[in-house]
């Protein structure tokens, strides 16, 4: 189970002791700046002292808030684990080898498969995390993105024979990031937040699954990610036309709203939210799959 | 033809050298998560990065997750720049529970969630000899 901490806030620790930093010396008046910055030079200012107690995130100018860093599967996979023994083995689902034609569905795709492969890990599924390397590499190809993943596809498959479990977690990370860095090359940016949407997408059908088998509040905590639907959202509205238009993509499009409504904490999220989020996401995740 | 030969040079030198800066950055915030990495945090692949001019803040939402632990690390390839990395939470609360700073080329920050969601981490230059001066953001959870 997670330590539940005190609700007092205790103030940070600073450490200027190694492993890292040298001593800080902290003028006397130190603590005076984060007062006046905020008093009269707007919401976040605090060079030279301590930090501020707290900020106006609600002032903060939109041109300065950068995007979001779509989370790996892991890092909700590993709350889980710690939370009770998930059966990952009944989570994992085969790969199938076909490829669907469709460039943007193959994008989506590629990012529910490397989701997969992060679920293959936690159910230390060796020869599936193979299947779904080689399959990673295979829809890469068919979006011209390959050479990227080469060297990451061999060291899954060369990490899943010795079962290092936390290098083949690492490999699906970059094969991840370079196949969307390379579409971003390719002047495919937008099909790169594809391959992050799918990926979001069977991340988050499978811990509802784990989720709803046995539920716990702090489980459907996980399923609060505002940040990460705003963001999709956004993607998703700013696509080009010939994207959008796609049938698959269109599909997750009208569907997102309501995931964003279901995820909101007004409440919790309650079982039958879990419930729900599970069958938008399965079927979503269906219909990428999908060969129609 | 000269001109145009003496542009491309500089062109490509001016390209080459903002590319290196940003991965110099990078590999500074990477050598800050080393020791953490021993620790048994797994560092991600991802990460933010640019040029900011001295103290203005750039704020990044991320989504956090309770259960996990996380370490931001900050790094710049300007030695005599001092940066700083601080978390606050959906509320603008100070969130981190611990966080260093001014050691040459790095600064990092350390939160454990106490609730699911968006956080915002503020990064800032807050001292440079440069105009504008190359970071770069990495993380890590356990």
């Amino acid at each position: 189970m997670i330590k539940r901490s005190s609700t007092a806030r205790p103030a940070p620790r600073k450490n200027d002791s190694p492993p890292h930093p040298p001593r800080a010396v902290t003028p006397a008046t130190a603590w005076m700046l984060p007062v006046l910055c905020a008093a009269f030079l707007g919401p976040v200012c605090f060079a030279q002292g301590e930090p501020p107690r707290s900020i106006d995130v609600g002032s903060l100018p939109a041109t300065v808030v950068d995007e979001v860093v779509v989370p790996v599967p892991t890092e909700v996979f590993g709350v889980l684990d710690k939370l009770g023994s998930p059966n990952w083995h009944e989570v994992l689902r085969p790969v199938k080898t076909e490829n669907p034609g469709k460039r943007p569905q193959v994008a989506l795709l590629l990012g529910a498969t490397i989701a997969e492969g992060f679920i293959a890990v936690e159910a230390q599924e060796a020869e599936e995390v193979k299947k779904i390397g080689r399959q990673v590499l295979s829809l890469s190809k068919a979006i011209g993105v390959q050479k990227s993943v080469i060297s990451r596809t061999s060291s899954i498959i060369e990490a899943a024979d010795k079962k290092d479990w936390q290098t083949i977690r690492q490999e699906f990370d970059g094969a991840s990031k370079d196949v969307k860095q390379a579409m971003i090359e390719l002047k495919d940016a937008q099909l790169a937040q594809l391959v992050s949407l799918g990926g979001w997408l069977r991340g988050t059908e499978a811990l509802t699954q784990v989720v709803g088998k046995n539920y716990s509040k702090d489980g459907a905590e996980l399923l609060h990610q505002p940040a990460i639907l705003d963001y999709f959202q956004r993607k998703v509205d700013g696509l080009n036309p010939r994207l959008k238009e796609n049938a698959v993509v269109k599909k997750i499009a009208r569907r997102l709203p309501e995931l964003h409504t279901l995820i909101e904490p007004a409440g919790g999220v309650s079982p039958q939210k879990v419930e729900k989020i599970h069958s938008i996401t399965a079927e979503l995740v269906k219909t990428i799959s999908s060969q129609d | 033809m000269k001109t145009i030969v003496s542009f491309a040079l500089a062109l490509s030198l001016f390209l080459c050298s903002a590319h290196a800066t940003v991965d110099d950055a990078l590999s500074f915030a990477l050598q800050a998560a080393q020791p953490y990495v021993k620790e048994g945090f797994t560092v991600r692949e991802d990460y933010w990065g640019g040029d900011l001019p001295v103290k203005q803040p750039k704020a990044i939402v991320q989504q956090l997750f309770k259960g996990n632990e996380y370490w931001f690390w900050m790094g710049t390839d300007v030695a005599s720049a001092k940066l700083s990395v601080h978390v606050y939470d959906a509320e603008g609360k100070l969130a981190e529970a611990e966080y260093w700073r001014n050691k040459p080329h790095m600064a990092a920050a350390r939160v454990v969630p106490k609730v699911s969601g968006s956080y915002y981490l503020i990064v800032e230059i807050e001292k440079s000899p440069l105009e504008r001066t190359h970071w770069s953001l990495a993380y890590g959870f356990r």
